[in-house]
């Protein structure tokens, strides 16, 4: 092999490209074949390349600081991940399964607590969820499926074996960089995706669009679409705009939208005003009606509630399905699989330890060093301590703050998460990656091929987050000739 | 259609015009003072003249030069009325509407904000700037042409129409603003005889000449021109044109209240201007009566559809 691979180490992690520095995984066999072939000079201008699309297309997410908000240019390596199509037809069974348990598991919850009142949960976690919503019990979405769109994040670990991490069921965002990286792979390698045969992904926006009119509160006629986005200064913003295009639906902002007296949905049009009967929602509930939640909320709409549970409105994700995106509520996953569909999990779960729980956190607080521990309801890669990594006034810090507060935080074992090929300085390294691949319910139940691959591009760190130094990679299902 | 993304549009499509029109501006300016000798009473102090900002100018610079001038016309970030300025609120409001507008039309205006965020220092050079002006100007024209070619001709686009349109006839009757003060009684025999060649780049700055010739057949004098770039009916930027477009726009688009009349008023305005009757002063009244008309204009276009008139 050439010098781009050159003391390519793969002994710490399992990599998903490469068996060792000389010998590529089957699945990836064509790809390094062909960068094989390139001279180091076209590498880098492969990267340059890839770089200016990025710029030109304006793909970019906000990052917040002291400074202001700042519009950055969205990290890509150009090197791909690649996903065996065998493995992924299982994978994509898995995540079916789970999205449905756990749109049963909510319905449960906002209904009769069969689940608790099996003693397959203290039903104390639901009282002490901070997204367990009140006002959503007795209400019946369409379809029973209260989180249309989840984004599940995914990672493999040293064994090889793909575990879930976390469901993401509020707001999850990330798939217009799955299809935007796609987009640039194909300018900075047109002759590879030739020879390739690689699942398309960019069938999601149909997906999408279907989903939200299967979910329309009547289903005679024209259907209005809505992406409700918290604004211009939002982190996902691109990502709303980007969605909205593709649907051909508009994107609106809280003060675009009016709730009547009639408890309709209106949005605010040059020819006055006109019924909205889906909403995208990429608003947290916290902050998604006023009138209901929080009272400050600025980028919500008055009423917006009692619109949907008049059933004159419906909202994706629904206000509560945030409940099951909750790290306590993830270690019961498995078991709401066996309870409510009667099936065993197709994807484990990390092994998590409950902090609320007494033993499991004796266990964590003796193990601290050892275990990464998680607050149950951040998102972001925030407020976490990764024990191996840390130092020892963390360590005690979070010894105190757990402490504190046992039902907030989660903890399981460091992973040693896979790794893939990344161009570094002309050079590929292994850099940790994980997986979020999209699954979108309303009628039907449809799964991105593949999803977001993210990267993180600090050397040996494992926190992807693209806020706190994580890029991206193109992500490719390949089905294999023998297949 | 959105109130909100009416409003932006209609904003994106007058910035992206400003945008146009300050390059073309500078860059005939540039070429006019290249063909005058040194000393005639024609310099760079005009162009801060025709754009109202010789106030803030001076706050900033001391003297009114060739580079203080055009860094402060096309790169000074921090004067609201600069070509990159406009260039920004351009992209500001596009990055904001993209779900309405092909694809390519954001793609556009991106790559050409990068290219003046890039390349700002280097205006203050002569050749540098020619480069970076024709760059601006294709780029405007592209985003035009494939909005033509790729856009629904709907009520968005109306917008986009609307908000040119009414930048065009703002900026047409500035610069003839500026070319009144070419008639002044007091001006020297030394520019009396350079008189056509002013009158070309008038023409030109309005990428009328070719036309002109055309239509007029005679020699470039001062009333025809005036004339010509007021009224003439198939000129894309006379005043009278720019009117008609509005006037169809405005027909087509719902709760139009008021606007068919505003708009009659204002071209009633404006063809009854005899360029060929007046004095010097009164031409200059005369268009400052007709840019607070298209203020009020203005103002009724946001009473009508945007949000800011709608909300509580």
């Amino acid at each position: 092999m050439k010098s781009i691979w050159k003391n390519y180490k793969t002994e710490s992690a399992y990599d998903e490209l490469m068996f060792s520095e000389f010998q590529s995984r089957a699945v990836s066999h064509k790809l390094c074949q062909y960068l094989n072939s390139l001279k180091k000079e076209d590498i880098d201008k492969r990267k340059i390349a890839a770089e200016l699309a990025i710029m030109e297309m304006g793909i970019s997410f906000t990052v917040y600081s002291d400074e202001g908000n700042i519009d950055r240019a969205w990290p890509f390596d150009i090197i791909p991940r690649i996903i065996d199509g065998r493995e992924w037809r299982i994978i994509e069974k898995g995540l079916k399964q789970r999205l449905t348990a756990l749109n049963c598991f909510i319905s449960d919850v906002y209904g009769e607590q069969a689940f608790i009142n099996a003693g397959k949960m203290p039903g104390e976690i639901i009282n002490s969820s901070k997204n367990f919503r009140k006002e959503c019990i007795g209400i019946k979405p369409r379809h029973n499926v209260w989180a249309n769109i989840c984004g599940t994040d995914l990672v493999r670990d040293k064994d090889g074996i793909m575990y879930v991490l976390e469901d993401n069921l509020r707001v999850p965002s990330g798939v217009s960089y799955m299809m935007e990286n796609r987009v640039i792979t194909k300018r900075v390698f047109p002759e590879l995706l030739q020879d390739i045969d690689i699942l398309p992904i960019d069938d999601y926006p149909t997906h999408l669009h279907d989903m939200l009119l299967s979910i329309a509160p009547h289903q005679d006629g024209q259907v209005t679409c809505v992406v409700l986005t918290p604004g211009i200064y939002n982190s996902a913003y691109f990502e709303h705009a980007y969605l909205a295009q593709q649907i051909g639906a508009k994107l609106v902002e809280g003060s675009d939208l009016v709730v009547n007296d009639d408890d309709c949905v209106y949005m605010r049009t040059i020819q006055g005003l006109e019924k909205v009967d889906v909403i995208y929602r990429r608003i947290d509930d916290d902050f998604l009606d006023p009138e209901v939640f929080r009272k400050d909320s600025t980028l919500g709409v008055r009423g917006l509630m009692r619109a949907w549970k008049a059933g004159n409105v419906a909202l994706a994700n629904a206000p509560g399905a945030g409940v099951a995106d909750d790290k306590v509520v993830y270690a019961y996953v498995p078991e709401m699989i066996r309870f409510f569909l009667n099936e065993e999990p197709i994807l484990p779960n990390v092994p998590t330890y409950l902090c609320s729980n007494k033993e499991d956190l004796a266990y964590v607080l003796e193990h601290l060093a050892e275990l990464v521990v998680k607050p149950a309801n951040e998102s972001g890669g925030y407020g976490m301590l990764v024990g191996p990594h840390a130092t020892a006034k963390e360590v005690a810090h979070f010894r105190e703050i757990i402490q504190k507060d046992p039902r907030n935080y989660i903890a399981q074992p460091t992973l040693a998460i896979s790794t893939a090929p990344t161009l570094c300085k002309g050079k590929l390294e292994p850099r940790h990656i994980d997986l979020r691949p999209f699954i979108l319910q309303g009628e039907n139940t449809y799964v991105t091929a593949g999803g977001l691959t993210r990267v993180a591009l600090k050397k040996g760190s494992l926190i992807v987050n693209s806020s706190q130094g994580g890029g991206s990679k193109d992500t490719w299902v390949i089905n294999m000739e023998e297949d | 259609m959105l109130s909100r993304s009416a409003e932006r549009l209609y904003w994106l499509a007058r910035y992206l015009e400003r945008t146009e029109n300050i390059a073309r501006l500078v860059s005939v300016h540039m070429n006019l003072l290249m063909d005058l000798p040194k000393g005639v009473e024609m310099g760079w102090r005009q162009l801060i003249l025709i754009s109202a900002s010789e106030q803030e100018f001076y706050e900033k610079n001391n003297v009114a030069n060739e580079r203080n001038i055009t860094r402060f016309l096309l790169a000074d970030a921090s004067h609201s009325g600069s070509l990159f300025s406009s260039l920004s609120a351009a992209r500001e409001n596009i990055r904001t509407s993209r779900e309405l507008l092909p694809d390519e039309a954001w793609e556009q205006v991106n790559e050409m904000y990068l290219f003046a965020k890039n390349n700002l220092e280097t205006v203050v050079n002569r050749r540098q700037r020619v480069l970076f002006l024709n760059e601006i100007l294709k780029g405007c024209q592209r985003f035009t042409g494939l909005l033509s070619g790729y856009m629904s001709h709907n009520h968005p686009y109306r917008f986009i129409l609307l908000g040119r349109n009414i930048e065009r006839a703002d900026m047409t009757s500035r610069i003839l603003d500026l070319a009144s003060l070419l008639l002044s009684e007091s001006r020297s025999d030394e520019m009396r005889q350079y008189e056509t060649i002013l009158w070309m780049n008038v023409l030109k700055a309005l990428n009328a000449l070719l036309m002109y010739r055309q239509q007029i057949r005679s020699r470039v004098k001062g009333d025809d021109v005036l004339n010509f770039l007021l009224l003439d009916a198939n000129l894309p930027r006379s005043v009278g044109c720019c009117i008609a477009e509005m006037s169809l726009c405005i027909s087509k688009l719902p709760n139009n209240d008021g606007l068919p009349l505003k708009l009659a008023e204002l071209d009633a305005y404006v063809q009854d201007i005899d360029t060929r009757q007046t004095t010097q002063d009164q031409l200059r009244s005369i268009l400052d009566g007709l840019q607070n008309k298209l203020g009020e204009l203005h103002s009724q276009i946001a009473d009508n559809w945007f949000l800011t008139a709608t909300e509580e």
